[in-house]
């Protein structure tokens, strides 16, 4: 069993974070520090590739429940990025699509970012 | 010894006694020569002698006292023996008549006089060569038994040479018995190792004891040696007066150099006990290594215990948080005494390097005696820090460092050599009672999280259906099988108004205690809800609404509600994000997947736009799979899932055998795919076969 990572990125007002593995109960409170933290930082404009990603629980997903409230209110976003079909499927039938911007590429979603900030501005 | 035996040894030898005394008394009175029956007596004495001294070996054995009691005990038969010397002395002086001669009175009086102080003296005799034999092999050494023995054995010797049956020949052989046995003495007599363990107030008694032993000692010799002591022995036992005499010069010797030796270690008296409350109070936490469970109360015991151990002025203990940037080490203090944090954190660090890195760099113990003057604290100096010495000795845990206990003093080179061994080995028991006071509380948390989870099981047990509904025109199987622990899996039946069956099967996020009580706040508003909503849409909406306020924001519980209408025989579902139904009508086999979002996941707007529902019109023998995603993530060694596919393949080969036989098919068909590796997640399966009305 892959073990889970999480690896960060950041840059052009967008950080990116990296999942790896298996995102399950265990491994959850780690997403949970990692996404605390650009919060405590202010930066709310986050995208989750999750490229590498090979499972994810409903723990997984109740992750990104508990920190979108708080992004979106500081006029950020959760972005989901890059997933494997099985792992969309997971998605979807709980209906994140509905709630949660995610696309095929991360690119794509760094590009949402920007554009609507430069609407904004 | 049992008690019996020992009456029977005492009886006996009583009765040889006083028929030595009649025997005696006769032999006084009318003289007679008999070699047998002289033979007999002193043969019978001898044994009788033996006898006592097995009694009062045992009665040594089973009453053991400490060493001064014992030499007090000793004082005082002394000093009774001396007296009953004294008297015998006193009362035969001056009346010498000859063997045979004597009226019976006379007779008898001398005849008693000499049993009576025989027996008394023989056993006094024995006894206090035991205790000089206590103290001999106190502490011994090599030889220390050997020469004890040697003593013994030119003692009895000697003493058995001076039978009157011996022939006179042998004097020469019995003197130089004595001489070896005076030898033996002398060297027996420097084994003195006792005095060393004694206390100062011990050493004071054994002081006094011992002077007042060899003074009674050289008495009694001196009296043996003379008339009437000596005749009245020498009529009684020849060989126990060589016996007696030996050993009160014995005892004279020994108990004057235990004298002199007192004298000479009342000195060191104060060292020794210093050392033996240093002993004591590492005894002392080697016990409370088993006794304090609690964190607080170890540490702060460890921090009084060093101020004891070494005659510390301040004492705190530090616990390593982590190994810090750079090497540095953050420590938490986690007791003080008679230091301030503030000062602690004066003393121990410093601009360049923190005394503890010095400490962990050696892993020794760090001592600096004049802490104003020494380099490594010289930033101690400019502080008002009134800290003479310290010492440090760090707390190291299977070769890694957990910590550091420190002791100061007021005065400059406090601490000596002997204080770095004892906060050393305190250090050592101080690691092992702190490891194990942690190991403690994890066990006691894990056995308090091992019962949370064993009442959750037994709820989430209680929650979940206890029989199946039966109805002429369906089936029904369920199985819910938990994961090792608990899980948030729900399903439930609830017979509705208009002969219809509601089923429902859901997924709580989470786990434990939790999931377990969001499973059972769901069947609460299940089984109120169903019974108000006509639709599965519209009870989903309701639900969402309550749950949208209770849940926690990450959890969420996903749900797939349907319901038969029987007469009708059309199936109405719902789900709100769970994993679709399987629904199999001969051999055609769908994902059945009204859209639909998770409970507890979105306000009523968005929701309420999302979710949708469904209606199946039901053919005879059709199957209707509910499920949770337990069930098709089974995974095998290899992390390969079940997968919807081998689920509804599962279902197409089993769909004419009953509803209960199907499940069992798919459970096996998911123990054949995962083997031995245990289920990950629990999973639960409810099959719902239409039978119809008969029509078919």
């Amino acid at each position: 069993m892959s073990e889970f990572k999480i690896h960060h990125r950041s840059g052009e007002g967008v950080s990116v974070i990296d999942l790896k593995g298996y995102l399950d109960a265990h491994t959850a409170p780690e997403l949970e520090n990692a996404l605390q933290k650009l919060i405590e930082e202010k930066k709310f404009n986050i995208v989750v590739n999750c490229k590498d990603l090979s499972y994810i629980s409903s723990a997984g997903l109740g992750v990104f429940m508990a920190y979108i409230e708080d992004v979106r209110k500081n006029r950020g976003d959760i972005k989901l990025t890059n997933m494997s079909p099985k792992v969309y499927n997971v998605f979807d039938l709980l209906g994140f699509p509905i709630l949660y911007e995610i696309y095929k590429d991360e690119q794509d979603a760094i590009k949402k970012f920007q554009d609507a900030r430069s609407v904004q501005s | 010894m049992s008690r019996l035996k020992k009456v029977l040894y005492v009886t006996a030898a009583l009765v040889v006694f006083v028929t030595v005394f009649i025997l005696d008394v006769i032999r006084h009175a009318v003289s007679f020569d008999l070699d047998g029956i002289l033979f007999i007596r002193e043969g019978a004495i001898i044994g009788a002698l033996f006898l006592l001294y097995l009694s009062i070996r045992a009665a040594h054995a089973e009453h053991p006292v400490g060493i001064p009691k014992n030499i007090g005990k000793l004082l005082i038969y002394s000093v009774l023996v001396l007296f009953l010397a004294s008297l015998v002395s006193f009362v035969g002086r001056g009346t010498t008549v000859p063997e045979g001669t004597m009226t019976p009175p006379q007779a008898a009086l001398a005849s008693l006089v000499s049993v009576v102080f025989g027996v008394v003296l023989g056993l006094f005799s024995i006894s206090a060569l035991l205790t000089i034999k206590d103290l001999l092999l106190h502490k011994r050494r090599k030889g220390t038994k050997r020469n004890f023995i040697l003593y013994v054995i030119a003692l009895l010797l000697s003493s058995l040479t001076v039978l009157p049956l011996i022939p006179s020949e042998l004097s020469v052989v019995s003197s130089v018995l004595f001489a070896v046995a005076v030898v033996m003495i002398v060297v027996n007599s420097f084994k003195q190792n006792w005095i060393v363990y004694l206390s100062r107030r011990e050493k004071l008694y054994s002081i006094v004891y011992s002077a007042l032993l060899f003074l009674t000692f050289v008495g009694l010799s001196l009296l043996m040696t003379q008339n009437p002591v000596s005749r009245a022995l020498d009529t009684f036992h020849l060989p126990l007066r060589n016996f007696a005499q030996l050993n009160a010069i014995f005892g004279a010797v020994y108990f004057g150099m235990a004298f002199i030796s007192t004298l000479f270690h009342l000195p060191t008296a104060e060292v020794y006990e210093r050392k033996q409350s240093e002993l004591t109070s590492l005894h002392n936490l080697s016990r409370l290594v088993t006794q304090v469970f609690d964190f607080t109360d170890l540490v702060n015991t460890v921090t009084a215990m060093t101020l004891e151990v070494v005659g510390a002025r301040s004492a705190w203990l530090e616990l390593i948080r982590e190994q810090g940037i750079n090497g540095r080490v953050a420590v938490d203090v986690v007791s003080n005494r008679n230091i301030s944090p503030e000062q602690i954190e004066l003393i121990t660090a410093s601009d360049e390097s923190s005394l503890r890195q010095y400490v962990l760099d050696s892993k020794r113990a760090l001592l600096i005696d004049d802490i104003r003057n020494d380099r490594r604290t010289k930033h101690i100096t400019k502080s008002g820090v009134t800290v003479g010495s310290l010492l440090s000795v760090p707390l190291i845990s299977h070769g890694e460092p957990i910590g550091f206990l420190h002791a100061t003093k007021d005065f400059e080179f406090g601490f000596d050599q002997d204080d770095i061994d004892v906060m050393t080995t305190f250090a050592d028991h101080v690691t092992i009672a702190i490891e194990n006071s942690k190991l403690i509380a994890k066990s006691l948390e894990r056995e308090r999280y091992q019962q949370e989870m064993m009442v959750a099981q037994q709820m989430q047990k209680r929650l979940l259906p206890q029989r199946l509904p039966k109805h002429p025109t369906l089936e029904i199987a369920a199985v819910s099988e938990p994961s090792l622990e608990v899980g948030g899996d729900y399903y439930d039946f609830v017979q509705l108004r208009g002969d219809r069956l509601g089923v429902v099967v859901g997924d709580v996020s989470g786990k434990g205690v939790s999931a377990a009580f969001y499973m059972a706040e769901v069947k609460g508003i299940f089984q109120s809800l169903s019974k108000i909503c006509d639709s599965p849409r519209e009870l989903l909406l309701r639900a969402n609404q309550s749950l949208m306020e209770s849940l926690e924001r990450k959890a969420f519980i996903s749900l797939l509600y349907g319901i038969i209408d029987i007469p009708k025989g059309i199936l109405t579902l719902a789900r709100a994000g769970h994993c679709p139904m399987i629904y199999i009508s001969g051999l055609n086999a769908q994902m059945i997947r009204p859209t639909g979002i998770g409970l507890g996941l979105t306000h009523e707007q968005i929701f309420e736009e999302t979710t949708q529902e469904t209606a199946i019109q039901l053919q005879k023998d059709d199957l209707c799979i509910f499920y949770t995603d337990g069930l098709n993530e089974s995974r095998n060694g290899a992390g390969e899932e079940f997968g919807f596919e081998r689920l509804v393949q599962a279902a197409l080969g089993a769909r004419y055998l009953s509803a209960e036989q199907i499940k069992e098919m798919i459970l096996t068909e998911i123990r054949n795919h995962t083997g031995d590796s245990a289920y990950g997640d629990d999973m639960t399966l409810v099959v719902i076969k239409w039978l119809g009305h008969g029509e078919g």
